[in-house]
């Protein structure tokens, strides 16, 4: 979801030992001094002085390492590299649990996990939290230039938005082929985990007609710059990169559209083969403190998995108050979750190839 | 002599495990499909036979050649007078230049290259230069000119390094000699300066065309991801569809491709210096 700074960070390792502080005292837990913790996470998401706290009140060394894709993390752990702690996203964690390649959490030691907020509660690739603990969650959604593009008509239009010839030239679209066949499901009223061949080609029809007739411009994270800049007019964002969007430039505006989005969340995992799974719990336990939350969340734009943050932040006193963005749309019928399924994967990458080269 | 021999054996070491095992690796993956795992083979024509039933890779495939081609010759266009210029300089200002050009390629690649989005957009340096005009805004970003124009950007400083190194090793009195026998300076730059710097331009194509063709980040940001190349499909078979058997087949296809079309430019090369020797 970050994933031109995850490129740009991946080159190297980075040792964040320096700089942060600031905060009052860091009260500090014995018994991890001069341990390492290896960190795996995307790239641009977590707070600026989040790791630099966390290593001050253990004593320790974070070493993280960022991926711009689940499937580039998958790649990596398949490989047999070691990490202690993961952050993938919900149908990742499936595919992850299926294959044996997570170790169960000992939620006694992660007591903070009382501060999920509802929105990430009993989701249902791991109800109880026996593998996950959600880190940032939300939806995906359309950005738009309101002096351009009028409210009443993208609440009406929806995803078919996309196809209003009069923004030719004007979208951007997601240029990854489960956030892109999501809308197209949507936008016809599928189920965006369908398997059925017809409604496949429907949605793979519904993507090639944009294509050939609104030329849009498929962008990955560049997207957050170029609508900060106002670039084009609509674009298909991820909640959360619509949140920092839109508390950048005032005159967009975010749109959830009524046939219904990808619920997602992201959450941490310990994998099998962590070489700290003890330090692994405290820094899983870390994160879903109140501080912690609230300097991720506010720095990356991302609706925090911490309840009371949540409610901070989108309250008077927070950084994104009345911002349409930030916190993600619940209990929304049409609003799914993705599931793994490898058959549907490649047949869907392999049609979003074929949609772009037409 | 066999002392220094022996000193060769590290490099062969290294090259057996960073160059040959690597490719040996991608031509097994290309022969079976049953999953990531090199442990699994089973040989199989499948891959192949997916890539060339279905004309889309192939339309790609396509679409990379003509871009690399147009990157090599726009190269080529711009990159021997700038070659020329600069070889004539004196000596002094020849390391200045020289170093003016390798300066961008101290910076990593992509950011230079997500610079020129910042340049580019609508409300970018560019554009608001050429509003003052009263022109515009252009759509520049997300067009096959960006893309073109972020891979010349990006390779040209290894045309004109090629060339300036075969021109300046050249023997002045070559062209003195040429005049002396009666050629005018057109004629003697076409029959001697000419010929004698085309292995320059064969080695500038070659470090020119091959990272052109199988670029995937430069059509990626400036090209907005309409235009789809090889390298974006290889990319995406590993990363997204983790299909490594597809992914290398491709890969192998490409390799073979390049292979070929540089062994022709190989033979041009030596039929145009064969007749140069004739003069």
């Amino acid at each position: 979801m970050k994933k031109l700074t995850a490129l740009l960070l991946s080159c190297a390792l980075i040792l964040t030992g320096c700089g942060g502080g600031g905060q009052e005292s860091i009260e500090k837990v014995e018994g991890f001094e001069g341990q390492t913790l290896k960190l795996y996470n995307w790239g641009e998401y977590i707070g600026e002085d989040v790791i630099s706290n966390f290593e001050k009140k253990y004593g320790v060394t974070v070493v993280s390492e960022y991926f711009d894709s689940n499937e580039m993390m998958y790649t990596k752990i398949s490989a047999g590299d070691t990490y202690d702690v993961l952050v993938p996203s919900d149908y990742m964690i499936e595919r992850l649990i299926k294959e044996d390649m997570l170790q169960p959490l000992d939620l006694s030691r992660i007591p903070n996990i009382a501060n999920l907020t509802e929105g990430v509660r009993n989701l249902d690739y791991d109800p109880d939290n026996t593998y996950s603990v959600p880190y940032f969650w939300g939806t995906v959604g359309l950005v738009y230039n309101k002096n351009n593009v009028p409210t009443e008509e993208i609440e009406a239009e929806g995803y078919n938005i996309l196809k209003n010839t009069k923004y030719k030239g004007s979208i951007y679209i997601y240029d990854s082929e489960r956030d892109s066949f999501m809308t197209a499901f949507k936008a016809l009223g599928y189920s965006m985990n369908t398997e059925n061949e017809a409604e496949i080609n429907a949605a793979y029809e519904w993507l090639s007609e944009i294509n050939s007739t609104m030329d849009p411009a498929y962008v990955t994270d560049e997207v957050i710059d170029a609508m900060i800049n106002g670039n084009k007019d609509i674009a298909v964002v991820y909640s959360g990169d619509a949140a920092f969007i839109l508390s950048e430039n005032p005159d967009m505006g975010y749109c959830e559209p009524k046939e219904g989005s990808n619920l997602w969340s992201d959450a941490m995992v310990i994998p099998k083969n962590a070489e700290n799974p003890e330090l692994a719990h405290e820094f899983i336990n870390y994160i879903l403190s109140y501080d912690a939350s609230l300097d991720n969340s506010q720095t990356v734009g991302y609706a925090s998995s911490n309840d009371e943050v949540l409610k901070y932040l989108s309250s008077p006193e927070g950084l994104y108050y009345q911002n349409e963005a930030y916190l993600p749309r619940t209990d929304y019928a049409k609003d799914e979750i993705f599931h793994d399924n490898e058959t549907l994967r490649k047949t869907l990458s392999e049609l979003w190839i074929k949609v772009k080269v037409k | 002599m066999k002392s220094f021999r022996s000193m060769a054996y590290p490099y062969i070491a290294w090259s057996m495990v960073l160059i040959v095992l690597p490719m040996l690796l991608i031509v097994i993956y290309a022969f079976t499909n049953e999953g990531n795992s090199v442990l699994n083979i089973r040989f199989t024509l499948e891959n192949f036979a997916r890539f060339f039933s279905d004309r889309v890779f192939f339309d790609v495939l396509k679409r990379s050649f003509f871009i690399a081609v147009m990157t090599t010759l726009i190269c080529i266009i711009l990159g021997y007078p700038l070659a020329y210029i600069i070889a004539r300089m004196k000596p002094k200002s020849q390391i200045i230049m020289v170093l003016t050009v390798t300066i961008p390629t101290w910076i990593n690649m992509l950011v230079r290259t997500y610079a020129w989005r910042g340049l580019l957009e609508k409300t970018g340096l560019i554009n608001s230069i050429l509003s003052l005009a009263g022109i515009g805004p252009i759509q520049f970003l997300e067009t096959s000119f960006a893309v073109i124009l972020g891979m010349v950007y990006n390779f040209l400083p290894f045309m004109v390094l090629q060339i300036y190194n075969s021109l300046s090793k050249m023997d002045r009195s070559y062209i003195e000699a040429a005049s002396d026998l009666g050629a005018d300076k057109v004629q003697a730059f076409l029959r001697v300066t000419l010929p004698l710097s085309l292995p320059g331009v064969i080695s500038g194509i070659t470090l020119v065309f091959l990272p052109a063709v199988s670029s995937f980040f430069i059509p990626k940001l400036l090209g907005g991801g309409k235009y789809v190349l090889i390298g974006n499909v290889i990319e995406n078979q590993f990363l997204t569809s983790g299909d490594w058997g597809f992914g290398s087949a491709i890969s192998l296809i490409m390799a073979i491709v390049i292979i070929i079309s540089m062994q022709i430019t190989k033979r041009l090369d030596r039929d145009t210096s064969s007749e140069g020797g004739k003069l």
